[in-house]
């Protein structure tokens, strides 16, 4: 594949399709043409443009077949674990496991965007209690109510203690409402006092040693929790084989997110990459599927970057982004404003970091977990966010807020008055609800806004 | 004598009148004009008030913040950037049932009690320990109220005279919500079991003292650890100490009070509402400016006309 990259929408994707398929063009079994997802209820996928290649078609698929492959590992008589509040360190444990799969329950604070509301998961949650003043994550409490998004998994495990209000508070609802669930501290990561041994974390960070010692055995217990639901042990070996695969796929997405940040023509759109991203957290229910996804991604990219295609122009505005989008779209409305990602926060930065290598598997799960910064101070978030604004050559920072979210109310002010000291660049703070096309003008006015004044600042 | 401000209930007040402070639990009014976090959109109204107050406030030598709660961890984050006072933040674990979990707790005590040194406090003395808890056990208290904590301040409970017996139960209260109580009692009710951060809730139960003689400290962390609340996971000890309060107290019905963007607390209201076999009554409060006095005298009293 290697024609001019473009962005399609989707009915010209499955026109798209159609050609490949009379073309003799393989796909792999959850392929097919995207638009069979609207058919599902999958309604918003009508209003994204796509990226044109077959890498970024596969990767669609796979990220919207994720609930029939859940169905099938139970078919198969594998145990399912869902990982809440956890953001790339039990999934690593529980796919060292042959017969475990996991999977990000929270990732259902998408289904709201993608069917457009009409899931009726909102409207649920309001019924709990958890109404419109919580992240859109609530959508998840709804899906366990009807089971319909994602099969009711064989254990649950929860991250609190250094976490947002909203999920702590959905996950004991969810907990009151008799799903039972294995609770583990993750506490505040803190600088280490002077009497302290202190250890260097991935992402530049660092904590006193007692600290990776708790997390640690906390991390224990969450082993033993599965190792008995998978009936068997999981021994140094085994995991550190899995830690070495999950660092394949954080590799994989280094690579691909250097030549998105840093090639002169952006060679993959913001959309596909933060689905690319999104599935360093739990591989998308398929750790060998997710490498092979990241491959051909990559293959794709490297083939433009050295071809000299891509999107936009070379003098795109260079925008970092800080936390996820509730609505997917907002991705492409940075491209049409004349914008292009070039570093990216999406609350799990230490889920592309490697995981330590060098220490027992377990000390460097501790670490990874620890390096999450979320759970550290937004000053600390902020200083790893100068640090890769100045490693991709950002020129502006959009800070995202997500609605309802404990975390979002102070973190784009400490995180924009650091990166105005440090870098002297434009913060630009902005709040994307699950459906923004009641506000669109408004958020394109504000994007537009950015670029010029990007584009003023180069002409200074 | 330096006085270290606190609003947090687990912070245990007695362990740092033993490094020769004095602890002030401070329970935000909040003060007028103060702008250290002007923002309100998605911020807890009590955590922005208490940052503030703390700003205002040029006799404290310290404030200790805890991990109890997002806002506050968060407001931490702008705390020792904005305000010169020296801060610490106590990681208090969500998770209680674990002895590592338990021993974080006490671990964090012990590294407060550097913090307070380093403020110009002495070393913990373990007879004046002993003396604060015994102190505090008979009322005397250490919070640099002159009572236990500052519940008094806010309100409390009336156990005795007329009106339909009520609990109070929610997060914390500030000071000018005091104006709650009256409005209750003028509506024909009066609060028999004060469950708020700021009322009975927030007092640590007896220490043992035996144990108290042999190890001070740790019965202390022991004492403050199971303070119930609804932000532990799982909260269920929150229930089993309602269970008890509610029946002790004799209350007929519920008052549920919650700042706006108090996520833990706004969460449990659906759940007590089925928990409870009480009618619940909720009061969302925006914090921001007086109680909103017509709004909810209203609503207390439709509430109470269902006990006539």
């Amino acid at each position: 594949m290697n024609e001019a990259p473009r962005q399609i929408t989707l009915r010209e994707w499955d026109d798209r399709y159609e050609r490949l398929q009379t073309r003799g063009v393989r796909q792999p079994v959850y392929g097919g043409p995207l638009g069979r997802h609207v058919a599902d209820g999958d309604t918003r996928l009508l209003k994204l443009r796509y990226d044109s290649s077959l890498a970024a078609l596969r990767l669609w698929n796979f990220l919207l077949t994720e609930e029939d492959r859940l169905r099938a590992a139970r078919d198969a008589g594998k145990k399912l674990v869902g990982t809440m509040k956890d953001l790339g360190t039990v999934p690593v444990m529980a796919y060292s496991l042959d017969n475990l799969v996991a999977f990000y329950p929270d990732g259902a604070w998408w289904i709201p965007c993608v069917m457009e509301v009409n899931s009726g998961l909102l409207q649920i949650a309001d019924s709990l209690g958890i109404d419109e003043s919580f992240c859109p994550v609530r959508a998840m409490l709804g899906a366990f109510v009807t089971g319909t998004h994602f099969p009711i998994p064989d254990l649950l495990t929860c991250s609190v203690g250094a976490t947002c209000d909203d999920f702590s508070a959905i996950a004991q609802r969810l907990n009151g409402l008799g799903h039972p669930i294995l609770w583990w501290e993750i506490p505040h990561r803190r600088a280490p006092e002077v009497e302290e041994e202190a250890v260097q974390l991935p992402g530049d960070f660092s904590a006193p040693k007692g600290q990776i010692e708790f997390v640690q055995s906390e991390l224990e217990r969450v082993k033993t929790a599965l190792e008995d639901l998978a009936g068997q042990s999981l021994g140094a070996e085994a995991l550190a084989g899995g830690i070495a695969k999950a660092n394949h796929v954080r590799w994989l997405l280094a690579q691909l997110r250097h030549l998105a940040f840093t090639a002169t023509l952006c060679p993959m759109p913001a959309l596909e990459m933060l689905i690319a991203e999104m599935l360093a957290i739990h591989f998308c229910s398929d750790q060998d599927e997710t490498i092979v996804v990241l491959q051909e991604l990559l293959e794709e990219v490297n083939l433009r970057v050295a071809a000299g295609t891509g999107y936009s122009s070379a003098d795109a505005a260079r925008v970092f982004w800080v936390n996820p989008v509730a609505d997917l779209q907002v991705m492409n409305f940075l491209e049409d404003c004349g914008g292009r990602i070039c570093g990216t926060e999406y609350l799990f930065a230490h889920a592309l970091d490697p995981i330590p290598q060098t220490v027992p598997p377990m000390e460097a799960l501790a670490q990874i977990a620890l390096a999450d910064p979320m759970v550290g101070s937004a000053a600390d978030r902020a200083v790893r966010i100068v640090a890769e604004v100045r490693r991709f050559g950002a020129e502006a920072v959009i800070v995202s807020r997500i609605p309802g979210a404990s975390h979002c109310a102070l973190e784009g002010e400490i995180i924009g008055e650091i990166v105005r000291q440090e870098c002297g660049l434009p913060v630009l703070e902005i709040e994307v609800p699950p459906l923004t096309d009641a506000m669109s003008p408004t958020l394109r006015t504000r994007l537009e806004a950015l670029v010029e004044t990007v584009e003023n600042r180069r002409s200074r | 004598m330096k006085t270290i401000a606190y609003t947090c209930p687990y912070v245990p007040a007695e362990w740092i009148a033993a490094h020769g402070l004095r602890a002030r639990r401070l329970v935000p009014l909040p003060i007028e004009g103060t702008s250290t976090i002007p923002r309100i959109e998605g911020l807890c109204l009590y955590a922005r008030a208490f940052v503030n107050d703390v700003a205002a406030s040029d006799d404290v030598s310290g404030v200790v913040v805890t991990t109890m709660c997002d806002p506050m961890r968060r407001v931490f984050d702008l705390l020792v950037r904005r305000v010169d006072t020296p801060a610490f933040l106590l990681n208090v674990p969500s998770t209680w049932q674990t002895v590592a979990a338990q021993r974080l707790y006490l671990d964090e005590l012990k590294r407060l009690g550097r913090f307070l040194v380093r403020l110009g406090g002495h070393e913990p003395d373990k007879e004046e320990l002993i003396r604060a808890m015994l102190d505090q056990a008979h009322g005397n208290g250490v919070h640099g109220t002159g009572f236990p904590n500052a519940m008094n301040r806010v309100g409390g409970p009336t156990p005795y005279g007329h009106g339909v017996p009520l609990a109070l139960v929610g997060g914390p209260l500030m000071l000018r919500d005091r104006v709650l109580f009256d409005v209750i009692a003028d509506c024909g009710g009066r609060i028999v079991l004060d469950a708020t951060e700021t009322g009975q809730r927030g007092v640590c139960g007896p220490f043992d003292r035996r144990r108290l003689a042999e190890d001070p400290l740790m019965e202390l962390a022991q004492a403050y650890f199971r303070l119930p609340d609804a932000s532990r996971r799982p909260n269920s000890e929150l229930y089993r100490w309602l269970k008890d309060q509610l029946a002790q107290s004799g209350a007929h019905g519920i008052i549920f009070h919650h700042y706006v963007w108090c996520d833990k607390w706004r969460a449990e209201f659906a759940r007590l509402k089925e928990w409870a076999n009480l009618p619940v009554l909720r009061l969302d409060s925006e914090g921001d400016g007086p109680i909103d006095m017509v709004r909810t005298r209203n609503r207390v009293r439709a509430f109470m006309e269902m006990f006539q």
